[in-house]
């Protein structure tokens, strides 16, 4: 009920800047009647001589930055099978303890980036998040040993409200840094019963990178992130480019997304590629013994992209694609919300190894893109 | 003595307005964007200030070995209107404390046209903010300005 008061306040206040966004018109026309000799502006230097130049934070045809995105994400039908709790091998397979249909997982997923400090030397963005993730199905079967996790999914769903910030330092007209970071609350709280604090969960980025000209810039770094379900520590590499033609580029940062970009016109473009998608998520005194765990829930979706502009500064995206379910297995969470770092190569057992069958997925949504 | 005060007091509007005027006119000049691509000769017509592109690092367009033209415009007619001598300010108008607003930016690496508002930071430095809607959605640049070589 509350969840819904919020949804419907956070529609509303996001659309008011849409509202405000309208272009202006023109008193006299573009360019001069008179004839003028341009040559005499070619041979000109800085006024201040301690002037320096720094490279751009974009390149030319990315798609545009999204100030506010307000969207809605849809799965399709899907399965799946819950194991007991317990204390689980990764790769064994225990015998389900319950199984759920679920008829689709959907939700809405609200975003708002604001620049703070936005000049040639540092830009400095801060924002917000918001999403929901609503089960709707049944259970299909479930035995005496079953944690009942598939009930708490159905009936209090999953969400994710965080804030990140992001940097970028030109060290020069060539090279730059890239600083990310942000700070999720993810799990089955609602607004009357809202979850601490402490089970904040913190990634980020550092990238180094070079942009040797307008349609290039590439980089490589280290980012600590939850994109595969549980905390880890993965190099990651940029690389947007854009083909001279300007019809083509690219757009990615390996490995939590890579797209190949055809851009139709200033006004629209396609993307085709993949992200990764995926958070922990605390289930709060889950088991007869009120035990917490943390789901960690982390998918591949492979998709198609399309972005138009709708008009002004508004435009809107929608992905069709594909979701292939990486993890959803969980993990006792202790009450003090520590967790611990398993990577790709701990041998930490899981209190539950869960499957779901793969589904095709369908996200909406309008956007005020920045200048 | 009343032709005095009277001889005073016209000279002291006219230093205000003079300098009012001198002012105002700061903004006039040659100035460069951040990216370097482009340079923009703000000038005054009428009492509104404009600026036009009058020098871009790469003037010709590498699909079609002609000068580049304002091809990514929302409407068709001006698509073939050149670059070079093309007006991206429009109408500002100076508001004091080294401000100019009301005024319009226009992009032609997407053809968008912004609402903006430019600052002069110092003598040789201008803020010009393009912003959709309101202020705080906007993005600030750094022009430098630019005089002969010496």
């Amino acid at each position: 009920m509350y969840m819904k008061k919020i949804q419907r306040w956070l529609l509303l206040l996001s659309l008011l800047p849409l509202a405000a966004a309208a272009q202006q018109r023109d008193t006299l026309p573009p360019t001069p009647a008179e004839e003028e000799d341009f040559s005499e502006y070619e041979n000109l230097g800085f006024a201040d001589e301690a002037a320096k130049r720094y490279c751009n934070p974009k390149i030319l045809d990315l798609s545009p930055n999204r100030f506010v995105s307000l969207g809605w994400d849809w799965q399709l039908p899907y399965q799946a099978e819950f194991s007991p709790l317990g204390a689980f091998e990764d790769g064994e397979s225990p015998s389900p303890a319950e199984t759920a249909d679920f008829r689709s997982s959907q939700g809405l997923r609200l975003s708002a980036n604001i620049p703070v400090i936005s000049r040639n030397s540092f830009v400095w963005q801060m924002g917000a998040n918001f999403w929901n993730i609503n089960y709707g199905g049944k259970v299909q079967t479930e035995n005496q040993n079953a944690a009942r996790l598939a009930d708490r999914l159905l009936s209090r769903g999953l969400r994710t409200a965080g804030i990140n910030t992001t940097i970028f330092k030109p060290l020069g007209e060539k090279q730059f840094l890239l600083l990310q970071g942000a700070a999720d609350l993810n799990g089955d709280y609602t607004l009357a019963d809202f979850q601490s604090l402490q089970y904040l969960r913190y990634s980020g980025a550092v990238i180094w990178g070079k942009r040797p000209h307008d349609r290039l810039q590439w980089g490589v770094g280290l980012a600590r992130t939850y994109r595969v379900g549980e905390l880890n520590y993965l190099p990651v590499v940029l690389y947007n480019w854009t083909a001279p033609n300007r019809k083509w580029g690219t757009e990615i940062l390996f490995p939590a997304r890579a797209h190949v970009r055809r851009t139709f016109n200033p006004r629209s473009l396609l993307l085709a590629g993949y992200e990764l998608e995926g958070q922990s998520y605390r289930i709060n005194n889950l088991s007869d013994e009120d035990q917490s765990l943390e789901i960690r829930r982390g998918e591949l979706r492979a998709r198609l992209e399309y972005q138009r502009q709708l008009g002004g500064f508004i435009w809107m995206a929608l992905q069709v694609g594909y979701r292939y379910n990486y993890s959803f297995n969980a993990d006792y969470l202790p009450n003090d919300g520590q967790e611990f770092f398993r990577g790709f190569f701990g041998d930490q057992r899981y209190a539950m190894l869960n499957t779901l069958t793969n589904a095709l997925y369908v996200n909406l949504s309008v956007n005020l893109v920045s200048p | 003595m009343k032709k005095f005060t009277l001889l005073t007091l016209l000279a002291l509007f006219f230093a205000t307005f003079l300098s009012a005027q001198s002012e105002s006119d700061q903004l006039i000049g040659v100035w460069e964007p951040s990216n370097g691509k482009a340079r923009v000769k703000i000038e005054k017509i009428a009492d509104k200030y404009y600026g036009k592109i009058v020098w871009l690092r790469e003037p010709i367009d590498p699909v079609t070995n002609a000068p580049k033209v304002d091809k990514n415009n929302p409407d068709e007619s001006m698509r073939a209107v050149p670059l070079k001598g093309y007006r991206m300010l429009k109408d500002f108008v100076f508001k004091g404390s080294g401000e100019w607003a009301d005024g319009t930016i226009y992009d032609p690496e997407n053809g968008s046209t912004y609402s903006c508002v430019i600052k002069l930071k110092d003598d040789n430095t201008l803020d010009i903010r393009g912003y959709v809607g309101v202020k705080a959605l906007g993005r600030t640049d750094v022009w430098k300005r630019l005089g002969a070589k010496k």
